[in-house]
C-alpha cells in the first residue's frame, strides 16, 4: 500500500503548494510583477513562528503573528520597492533583479541569525500520528496542512468573487488603466494584493516546517514548483493553479516509487517543458 | 605576489563570466539565474575529459565543453523564449536548482558534494601550463580574446540587431527581423562564453565542487554586471575585479566566520537593490 501512502503525502504537499500558488498568482495577475522575494516571505513566517514557539509562546499566536509579520513585509516591499521603481519607470528586468536581491537579502539575515541548520519546531503534539484507513499513515502536522490549506483556497475564492475588495482586484488586475479611469488608484490595490498574498502564503509557510524543519534556502524550490503551478494551471486562474499544485505534487510523490527524491526537480521541471512546449496558456487558460 | 597573480586569474575568469552574463541580462534584457550552472557543466565537461584514464589535452576538452555549453543554452532558452520573458525566469530557476541537483546527486559523474579533486594543470601543445604565472598568461590570452569578440559582436550588425530587440521587440520584428533566432544566438555565445571560463576555472583550482556553481554563484555574476555596469565591455571588466576584492575586504572588518558567507551574500543582495533604486546603469555601463 505505499503508493497509497503517497498520493495522501502529496495530497499535503500538494494542498500547500497550492496556497502557494494561489498567493503568487495573486500578485502576479494583479501587478505583472514576478514577484520572486516571495519565497523569503514565506521562509521569514516560519522562522517567525519558530522563533517565538521557541520563546514559549503558544503555537496559534505565533502563527498569528507570522501571518500578520508577513503581511506587513509584503507590503512594504511593494510600497517602498516596486511602486517606488515603477515611479522612476524602471523596466520589468530592473524590478525582477531588485526582488531577487530581496530574496538574497531575506535569505541571509535568516541564515546570519538563525544559522542555515535545518531547525525543527519544538512541538510535540506535530509528530503524533493518526492512522488512517488501516495503513495510512498522517501526522497530525500534516493534517493540519490539509485542511488549512483547503479553507486558505476556498476562502480566497470567495474573497476574490464575492467581496467589494476582491471585485476591485480583479477589475485591476484584467485593466489597470481601465480601472485608473474609474478612479480605483491601481498602485494601492497593488500594495493591498501583496500584503493579503504574503499573509496567505505564511500560512503553508508556517505548517509545512512544523513536519519537514526549516532551512533559511528552502523557499525557492516551493515558490519554483507554485510558479510552474500556475503557469501549467493557466496565469489568472486560481483554482488552476491550486489543482495543477496537488497534480505536480502527486506525479512528485509517486515518482519516489522508481526514482530517488533527490531529484523530484527533474520531474517537476520537466512538466513545465512539456506545458511550454504543447499548452503554453495553461490548462484552465482566463483567455 | 602568488596572491595577485591568483586574484588577477579568478578575476579575468569571472571577466569571462561577466561578458556572458551581461550578453544575456544587459544586451537582450532576458533575465537568467542560470549563467553559474552553464558555468559547472563546462568545467565538470573539461575536469571529466583531463581526468579520464587516456587525459584529452586542454584544448580539445575546452572546445568540447563550449560547443556543450552553447548545445545546452540552446535547448534551454528556446523553449522558454518562444513564450514570454516570464517563462525564461521559471526556465532559469529551473536550470540552476537542477544542475546543482546534479552535481550533488550524480557521484558517479560528478564526485557528488565532495567535488572533483586533482584536476592536471592545462597543457598547451604538449607543454603543461603549471607555474602561477604561465596560468595567469593563459587566462589572459582567454579574457583578452573574449574581451575582444566582445568588441566586435556589439560592433557588427548582429550586436545592433541585439541593442535594438531590447529598446523594442516588436518594431523589430515589423523590419522582418528573426527576433526569435537573434535572442537563441544571444543565448548561445552566452552559453560558449561560460564554458571556457568552466574550463579554464577548473584547471586553475584543480579542485571544484558544487558549492561553486549553485543559485549564489548565479547570483554573484548578477551583481557583478549590475555593480559594474550593463551593456558595455567596461562594466563586465569593472564588475568581476570590484567584486572579487570585496570578500578580502569583509575579513578586516571582525565577523565570525560561521556567518561570513551569509553576509557576503546579504551584501550582494543588498548591492543589487541599491543599484536598482539609485544607479541602475552601474558604474559605467548604460541605462538597463
Amino acid at each position: 500500500m505505499l503508493w497509497l501512502q503517497l498520493l495522501v503525502n502529496g495530497l499535503e504537499t500538494g494542498c500547500a503548494l497550492g496556497v502557494v500558488a494561489i498567493s503568487f498568482s495573486l500578485i502576479y495577475a494583479t501587478t505583472k510583477i514576478f514577484h520572486v522575494a516571495h519565497a523569503g516571505i514565506y521562509t521569514m513566517g516560519g522562522y517567525l513562528a519558530w522563533w517565538l514557539v521557541t520563546l514559549g509562546v503558544p503555537f496559534l499566536v505565533a502563527l498569528l503573528f507570522a501571518v500578520a509579520a508577513c503581511t506587513a513585509g509584503g507590503a512594504l516591499i511593494q510600497s517602498q520597492l516596486y511602486a517606488r521603481l515603477e515611479r522612476r519607470g524602471a523596466t520589468h528586468l530592473v524590478i525582477l533583479i531588485a526582488s531577487l536581491g530581496t530574496l538574497a537579502v531575506m535569505q541571509n539575515i535568516i541564515a546570519a541569525v538563525f544559522t542555515p541548520n535545518i531547525l525543527q519546531f519544538p512541538i510535540p503534539w506535530a509528530s503524533n500520528v493518526v492512522v488512517l484507513g488501516g495503513s495510512v499513515r498522517l501526522t497530525w502536522a500534516q493534517l493540519l496542512t490539509i485542511a488549512v490549506s483547503l479553507a486558505a483556497y476556498f476562502a480566497v475564492m470567495w474573497f476574490a468573487h464575492y467581496t467589494i475588495l476582491g471585485k476591485r482586484i480583479r477589475a485591476v488586475a484584467s485593466n489597470p488603466f481601465l480601472a485608473q479611469i474609474t478612479r480605483l488608484r491601481p498602485q494601492s490595490v497593488y500594495v493591498i494584493v501583496v500584503a493579503i498574498a504574503s499573509a496567505i502564503v505564511a500560512l503553508p509557510g508556517v505548517l509545512v516546517p512544523l513536519d519537514l524543519g526549516l532551512q533559511p534556502y528552502g523557499g525557492i524550490t516551493p515558490l519554483l514548483t507554485a510558479t510552474i503551478a500556475m503557469i501549467a494551471g493557466g496565469v489568472g486562474s486560481l483554482t488552476g493553479a491550486f489543482v495543477l499544485s496537488i497534480a505536480i505534487a502527486e506525479l512528485q510523490n509517486l515518482s519516489l516509487l522508481v526514482m530517488p527524491g533527490e531529484w523530484s526537480i527533474g520531474i517537476t521541471f520537466f512538466i513545465f517543458v512539456i506545458f511550454m512546449l504543447f499548452r503554453p496558456t495553461g490548462l484552465f487558460a482566463a483567455r | 605576489m602568488d596572491f595577485w597573480f591568483s586574484y588577477i586569474t579568478l578575476a579575468e575568469i569571472y571577466v569571462l563570466l561577466g561578458l556572458s552574463t551581461n550578453l544575456l541580462v544587459g544586451i537582450v534584457g532576458i533575465f537568467s539565474v542560470s549563467q553559474a550552472a552553464v558555468f559547472g557543466v563546462g568545467a565538470y565537461i573539461v575536469a571529466h575529459f583531463l581526468l579520464a584514464a587516456e587525459p584529452m589535452s586542454f584544448l580539445p576538452a575546452l572546445g568540447i565543453a563550449a560547443v556543450c555549453c552553447v548545445l545546452l543554452n540552446v535547448l534551454v532558452t528556446l523553449p522558454a523564449l518562444r513564450v514570454s520573458g516570464d517563462y525564461f525566469v521559471v526556465t532559469s530557476f529551473g536550470i540552476q536548482l537542477l544542475a546543482t541537483a546534479v552535481f550533488t546527486n550524480w557521484t558517479a559523474g560528478t564526485g557528488g558534494a565532495n567535488g572533483l579533486p586533482g584536476i592536471p594543470p592545462p597543457d598547451l601543445f604538449n607543454h603543461p601550463l603549471e607555474s602561477t604565472g604561465e596560468l595567469t598568461l593563459l587566462c589572459t590570452a582567454g579574457a583578452a580574446l573574449g574581451c575582444l569578440a566582445f568588441y566586435l559582436i556589439m560592433r557588427a550588425p548582429f550586436g545592433r540587431l541585439l541593442r535594438a530587440i531590447r529598446e523594442d521587440e516588436s518594431a523589430v520584428a515589423a523590419a522582418g527581423k528573426n527576433v526569435l533566432r537573434a535572442k537563441v544566438s544571444a543565448a548561445a555565445l552566452a552559453g560558449a562564453f561560460a564554458g571556457v571560463a568552466g574550463g579554464l576555472y577548473a584547471t586553475f583550482l584543480s579542485f571544484i565542487d558544487p558549492s561553486s556553481f549553485d543559485l549564489d554563484a548565479s547570483i554573484l555574476l548578477l551583481t557583478m554586471v549590475v555593480v559594474g555596469g550593463a551593456r558595455t565591455l567596461a562594466g563586465s571588466i569593472i564588475g568581476p575585479f570590484l567584486l572579487l576584492a570585496l570578500p578580502q575586504v569583509l575579513t578586516l572588518l571582525d565577523i565570525p566566520t560561521t556567518i561570513a558567507a551569509s553576509m557576503r551574500q546579504l551584501l550582494y543582495g543588498l548591492l543589487l537593490i541599491l543599484f536598482m533604486m539609485f544607479r541602475p546603469q552601474g558604474l559605467a555601463g548604460e541605462k538597463l
